[in-house]
Order: C-alpha cells, then structure tokens, then sequence
C-alpha cells in the first residue's frame, strides 16, 4: 500500500507492522509449542498402554490441574496437546497481548511519537482506535500462523485433528491473547507511564490466574472459573469437546474494554492519565546519599508490588493446598518425577510442591525486570549523571546486585510465610519450617537469572532485556512440557528451573542450590569485570 | 601559566563504522576558559565523554588535573562537573531529590550558591523530574553542576532549551565561575555564548582538531571586512594587493583584505569615498570560513548605474 494514500491512517499502519511483526515471532513460538508437544507425546507414548497409564497419573492431579488447567482426554494425542498448549499459552499469550498493547499505546505515547502523528490529522480518540485495530492485525497474524502450523500438525496421522477443530484450537490459543490485548489498551489510559500501565494489566492477570487456579484445584471453588477470563478460556475445551459459546463472554469482555479505552483516550490529554499522577511531592532524601541507596529508592515500588503478588499468590496456593491435596493423595504416583510436574508424594505437600513453580516464576521475573531496569538506567543516560561524579562503576553495579539479590532473598521468605499462613488456617499440617525451606528453594534459579542478566549487561549491553526474559520464557516452556515428552537432558538442564527441587513435596537441596547461586555469582562477577572496561552504551 | 586542567596526547576513538575522534592533543591551562566547536558529528561529545571516563580510547590518553581520566577517574570527578545537552534524570525523583543526590555524590555543595542558583535560575525543584520540560530539566542539571564549585566546568551544549532569559542567566554564572578562577570547556553551537565567555577556541572537523588559538590570533589570521560607499563612480578593487572576494551593490562595495590595509587605502582615497566601515569577522565568520561552507562572493557581474 503506498504509504501516502491514507494519511490519517499512519498511526493505524505503524502500529499493524510492529504488532505483525511481533504476532510472527510469536506465532512461531506457539506453532513451534504445539507441534512438539503433540509430536512429542506421540513420539514418548507409542501404545495406547502407556498413554492410558499416563491419563490415570496425570489426569487425576489436582495439582497439575490447578497449574495448568484440568486434563482431559490425555490418552490421545489431540487431547493431551490442547491440554497442555492451552495450559502455558494462554499464559503466555496474555503476557504478550499485555506487553504488545502497554508497549504500542502507552511506551509510544509516552516517548512522544504520537504528538507528531496526531498534530497532523486525527484526535486523540481517533488515534487509539486506529491502535487498536493495529493490535487487532498483530492478534490476527498470531492467530493465523498458529493455526497453520496446527492444522499442518494436525493432517499428520499420528495426531488427527480435522482443520476445522484445528482453526478453532487456534482461536482458543489466542483468545487469551487478545483479552489481555484490551486489557492492557485500557490500562494504558488508565496509567501515567507505560510501566504502570504494565503493572495494573499484570496485576489483572495475576488476579485472572489465581481465580482460574483456585476454581480448577477442588470441586467446590469450581464456579470461580465464570469470574476469570482465563477460566473462559479454559471452558472453550477446544479439540476434547468444543464449546464455541463460551466465545460471547470472551468478546463481550474484549468489546467492552476496547470501546472503554477509547473513549478514555478522548477525554484526557495526550501524555496524560485518567488516574490522578502526582507530580509533586515531597523531598524524601534519606536513602538519597550513594548507589546503594539510590537503587534502593528506586527499585522498591516495583519489589514491593512484585512482594505483595508473591505473597497473594503463595497464600492462596496455602489456602487451597489441603483440599487440592487430598485429590493428589488418591491418585497413584507417578514415575515422570523427572519434571516439576511430577507428581512426587502426596498431600498438600505434593500440591505446593507442583504448584511453587508458579511461585519461583514470579520470582524469576521480579530478578528480570531487576536486572532489565539496570540496563534502562544505564541506556536512558541516568547512570551518567553518578559516573561522572565520584561513583565507582563496581559501586553502582554491586548496588544493583545487591538490592534484586536481597529482594529475591526477601520474596522467597514471604512466599514460605505466606503459604504457611494459608496451609495453616485450613490446619493441612505443613509444617512451618518446610514451607519456610521451600520458600527459599525457589530464590536460587532467581539468582542464577541475575548472573545470567548481569554477564549480559557486561559483555552486550543491548541485549538485556531479550535475554533474561527470553531466558525465563524458555525455562518455563521447557518445564512445563520438558518432562511429559522425554526431553533431552541437555535441554531440562538449560532451564534455570530444572535443578530445583520440587520442595515442599521433597527437601530442598541445598547443596545443588548453593551451586546454582555460586554459578549466578561467578557469572555476575565477569559481568562485573567486563561492565568495569567497556563504554557505556546508550539504547 | 599554571597547572594543566586538561591534556589530551594522541587520544582517538574509533567505533565500529567510524573513526569519532583522531589524534588529538589539546592542553587546557588552569584557570582558562576553551570553546570547543564544530559541525554535528565532528567528534564533540565524543571528547568530552572520554575525558570523563565513559568511553575508552582506541588510542592515546587523556588527563584531568594531571589524574589519569581511565584509571583515576574517581578522583577527577571530584575536582570536576559536566553538564550535558541533554538531561536524562531519574523520573521519580523530584527535583530536589535529585539535587540532593547528586550533591552527596559529589561530597561538596556550596549550599547558599545552591540556593541562590535556584533563585536565579527560576526553578521549582518540588515536582517530580518527569513533570519537567526539557529547559527545566536542564536547568536541573545546571544547578547541580555549579552548586559544587568546581575546579573544572566540562559543559557539552549546556543551554539547549533554555528561554533567552535562562541563557543570561547562564553567562551570568560563568563569568561568576570565571572570576573564581575555575576552569570552564565549553562545546556549543551557540557561537555568540562561546565568544562571551571563551579566552580560546578550538575547532573540530571530522575528528580532526584542526584550529585552536584565542580569537584575536583566529582574526588576526584571518581577513578583515571592508566596506565602501562611493560618491562617484565605483572603482574595481579586485586588482588591488591583498583583497578579495569583491562585491559591489549600487556604489556600495564590500570586500575582505589580508595582511596590510595600505594599497586599499591608497586606492579608496583617491576615488572619492564617502563612508568607509571595517570589522574583524565574527566568530560565525571564522566558524563557517573553517567549515569550507562560508557564503561564497555571488559570481553577480557589477551593475552599472
Ligand atoms: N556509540 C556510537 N557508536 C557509533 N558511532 C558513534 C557513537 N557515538 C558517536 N558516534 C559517531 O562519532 C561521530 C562523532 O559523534 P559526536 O557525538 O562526538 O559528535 P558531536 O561533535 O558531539 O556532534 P553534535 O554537534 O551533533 O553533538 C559521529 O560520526 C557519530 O556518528
Ligand atoms: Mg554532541
């Protein structure tokens, strides 16, 4: 299309090619998710023995069913695929329609691009609109690669899934997507800046999880999943036993946060936020006297949010771990212990212990968004200001290290409090000193994910964030199915997850632990060394 | 002259896809203030971020206070303080917290100049830095810069987006630090600012320095400006020792002369001239002659009247 054609269309046309852009590399993802795991179970499951075996082991954990959604008809090759697809992507999606719609609204608006664009020809309104529907061109592409690659997985006979039911699947698969895509449209109108705008959609999806975990893990919290857009996902139960009804909530919802976000964008100015932001304040200086202090300062709104999800989510998982375990307990054991989803022992031990990695994820991502926020100090200039002062480089850097190591420590501590609280209130019998261990068990991969940011921030700058987060994303992938489909160990040990003991169901090892963390040191030191010779590197 | 606040031997910067900053080898007295000028991309920033220790060099050294700028950086910056052209603070702090921060990391702060900067800088420090402007912004960093008495100003195009106002008062503050005896090296595109307040100019082209002397040997080396109002008839100058560049508009000739006025002279009083005005170039003048992209004599043939 020439690009002078539609002039007033170019917030629409810039925004469509960065979320295409990104809807393909994602849609690879997703293909690429699927495929393995549908040919990856055909190929670890040959005779419908073991696939039966496998569907009475896994199909009746509560645990794996309140992680990732309750199992049907994993006997076959199509159910356990949409199983476990739907599972981890619909997380995954949300995460991406978030991060793509906060990024494209708000991150754009926010470093001033859309003044040019709507001092020409359209409003504000029209301008988020016209956003949106480029977003909307992003979800397609998502959609569309996927479903190319499920139906092209699907033709295969070994998995059998019709096009049609492959198109559905598919949808389902993004419906996540497009939810949180209009979730974060909202919240970028909502919010001042775009990292606040990704906190209240985070704080939406962690909200839509954990009502969704809560209604899968025991029969009596089941009417919860009608109140959570995941839960609608979920009852859509592509491929096993479709339900294309469950598609009007699922729209209405999408509908109505795309017309609430556009008529917000109308009413506030440009730059601006529909939530009073304060732009004064009072000078609070007393951590304002070096580095350490100042990354303090600095990281404690974020720790703190990412403190108060951990303990929610810790515990909820405590709460609902008795109930949930003694569905574990009837169920027989497994022999796929090789994987966090194993289903070690029994009891509500044997749910945390499954469920904590969700819990070691939050984590994870808290020491990410650390490490990434290092890298913007240093490539948005604000590391200048202490460098060309008396700072030591190694100062700043250990400050920083020293504040997400401490935060991570600190969150571990709240998760085993936490769930400790909510195991205790329903007198499951946990002990307090395992929880508390297994709280801490989840803080070395964390550690490990600082080493693996701060090597990168020394060696390529420019390569952070992609890394740590591309880094988390892949070890969660690799957990999840990593196990089930008789991975390549090479490829379990690359996730930073793989070593952890799935504590409380078994004790931690801290001897494995005290490596990982001595290995994320180490590699935070030569980080640190080459940080100390290189140039600073702007964005 | 007294100690060397800055020296720079041989120091280049190559990245990946150019060569920043090549050979250079400048010496800044104590107590002297340097313009530091030359077209966008002619190795400007590139400068003064290895003297501050951000970069490191290809090749060479540089020195700050005779403090070696890659290995005792920390121990230069305490003697000096750098504005740059564009102030990438902390979004949530507010102005006055980053004041303080940025204070205790210096370990000095003259606490009334401070305040008497605020004041004349008109700056409200209570909102957060990312409800500023770019000018209030910069203000900020100004502030901060001065507020410690620096033995050393490194400023890098200090006044971009200040009102005309601010910008007085930024003169007004460097003749201040002048007077105290510190020394100031300033990068700008605002050639009048560089002339009010520098002893000495260096120009930069490509990497390359390729002038540097006060401004009276930077004219002096270059020609003077001449023009004349004939009563009568306009005679052709363009044949006389030492001149160049004739223009004539009605009986108005304009023209530069090198070395000696004299044969000029000789000329010009024996044609009848009726007003006579000579200027030394501006530094704008001498910026662009050294650009290669000074207004060329419009090859227009003389009119005759
Ligand atoms: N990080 C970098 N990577 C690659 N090239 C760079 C980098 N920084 C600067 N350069 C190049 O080095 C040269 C000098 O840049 P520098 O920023 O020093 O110019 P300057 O004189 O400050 O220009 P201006 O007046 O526009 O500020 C330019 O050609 C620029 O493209
Ligand atoms: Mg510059």
């Amino acid at each position: 299309m020439p690009a002078g054609r539609w002039p007033g269309s170019v917030i629409a046309r810039l925004t469509a090619r960065k979320a295409a852009r990104s809807g393909v590399l994602w849609g690879y993802v997703f293909g690429v998710f699927v495929a393995s795991t549908a040919l990856g179970y055909a190929a670890t499951y040959k005779t419908q023995t073991e696939r039966d075996h496998l569907a009475t082991t896994f199909g009746t954990n509560a645990a794996i069913d309140a992680l990732i959604g309750p199992a049907r008809q994993i006997q076959t090759v199509a159910g356990f695929t949409a199983w476990r697809s739907l599972g981890v992507l619909s997380i995954v999606g949300a995460v991406w329609g978030l991060l793509a719609a906060t990024r494209l609204l708000r991150g754009e608006e926010d470093a001033g691009r859309w003044e040019a664009l709507l001092a020409g020809q359209t409003t504000p309104r029209r301008g988020a609109a016209q956003a949106l529907i480029g977003l909307g061109v992003g979800a397609a592409t998502l959609w569309m690669l996927t479903a190319v690659v499920t139906i092209a997985v699907g033709r295969s006979s070994k998995v059998d899934i019709d096009v049609g039911a492959a198109m559905f699947f598919a949808l389902v698969l993004v419906a996540s997507a497009v939810m949180f895509l209009a979730v974060g449209a909202l919240a970028s109108q909502l919010a001042a800046t775009r990292r606040q705008a990704a906190a209240y959609g985070g704080a939406a999806l962690g909200l839509s999880y954990a009502l969704r975990l809560v209604s899968d893990s025991s029969t009596r919290f089941g009417w919860l999943r009608w109140v959570s857009p995941l839960g609608w996902v979920e009852q859509l139960r592509p491929v096993t036993a479709s339900r294309p009804l469950v598609l009007l909530p699922i729209a209405g919802f999408t509908a109505v946060l795309v017309v609430s976000a556009i008529s917000l964008a109308g009413r506030r100015d440009l730059g601006a936020s529909v939530l009073p932001d304060r732009n004064t304040a009072e000078a609070r200086t007393r951590l304002l006297s070096g580095p350490l202090g100042l990354a303090i300062r600095l990281a404690r709104p974020t720790v703190a949010g990412w403190a108060v999800a951990i303990g929610v989510f810790a515990l909820l998982l405590g709460f609902i771990a008795k109930a949930a375990g003694e569905a574990i307990s009837s169920s027989s054991s497994a022999e796929h212990a090789i994987s966090h989803l194993g289903a070690a022992g029994s009891g509500p031990g044997a749910f945390l212990g499954v469920t904590f990695l969700m819990v070691a994820l939050l984590v994870a991502l808290m020491a990410a968004a650390q490490v990434a926020a290092a890298r913007t100090e240093e490539a948005g200039g604000e590391l200048d200001n202490l460098l060309v002062r008396p700072v030591r480089r190694w100062s700043w850097l250990v400050g920083r290290l020293v504040v997400a190591t401490v935060a991570c420590v600190i969150s571990g501590l709240i998760a085993g409090v936490c769930s400790w609280v909510g195991e205790a209130s329903q007198h499951s019998g946990v002990r307090f000193t395992t929880l508390l261990g297994a709280g801490f068990n989840i803080v070395p991969p964390a550690v490990l994910l600082l080493g693996v940011g701060l090597l990168t921030l020394g060696i390529w700058p420019r390569a952070v964030s992609i890394t740590v987060y591309g880094v988390l994303a892949w070890s969660f992938l690799v957990d999840l199915i990593g196990g089930i489909i008789g991975l390549n160990h090479w490829v379990l040990d690359s996730s930073i997850f793989h070593q952890m003991a799935v504590a409380p169901a078994v004790a931690p090892n801290w001897t494995t632990n005290g490596i990982l963390v001595a290995v994320g040191l180490a590699m935070a030191t030569i980080g640190g060394i080459a940080f100390m010779h290189r140039d600073l590197q702007g964005a | 002259m007294g100690a060397i606040a800055i020296r720079t031997e041989g120091l280049s910067k190559r990245y990946r896809t150019s060569e920043a900053l090549r050979d250079l080898n400048l010496e800044v007295a104590e107590g002297e203030a340097v313009g530091y000028l030359g077209p966008n991309g002619a190795g400007k920033t590139t400068t003064i971020r290895l003297l501050l220790g951000l970069i490191r060099p290809t090749k060479g050294r540089a020195e700050i206070f005779g403090l070696d700028c890659q290995h005792q950086a920390v121990e230069a910056h305490r003697r000096l303080a750098y504005v740059a052209g564009e102030a990438n603070l902390w979004p949530s702090l507010t102005g006055a917290e980053t004041l303080h921060l940025l204070g205790r990391v210096q370990g000095r702060v003259d606490q009334t100049y401070r305040d008497e900067l605020i004041t004349r800088f008109d700056f409200d420090p209570s909102k957060k830095v990312r409800a500023y402007s770019k000018g209030n912004r910069q203000k900020l960093i100004l502030i901060a810069a001065l507020m410690t008495r620096p033995d050393l100003l490194v400023l890098d195009e200090p006044t971009s987006g200040l009102d005309p106002l601010m910008e007085q008062a930024f003169r007004h503050s460097m003749h201040e630090a002048r007077e105290r005896g510190q020394t100031v090296f300033l990068s700008s595109h605002i050639l009048s600012e560089v002339e009010a307040l520098c002893d000495r100019v260096g120009i930069l082209r490509e990497g390359v320095l390729v002038d540097m002397g006060t401004l009276s040997e930077m004219r002096h080396l270059s020609a003077l400006i001449v023009e004349a109002t004939f009563d009568g008839s306009v005679p052709d100058l363009s044949h006389v020792p030492g001149v160049e560049s004739v223009q004539t508009e009605g009986r108005v000739v304009r023209c530069q002369v090198r070395g000696t006025v004299e044969p000029l002279l000789k000329v010009l009083a024996a044609s009848g001239v009726h007003e006579l005005l000579s200027r030394e170039p501006s530094l704008e003048e001498l910026f662009l002659a050294h650009y290669g992209a000074g207004p060329e004599p419009e090859d227009e043939p003389p009119r005759a009247s």
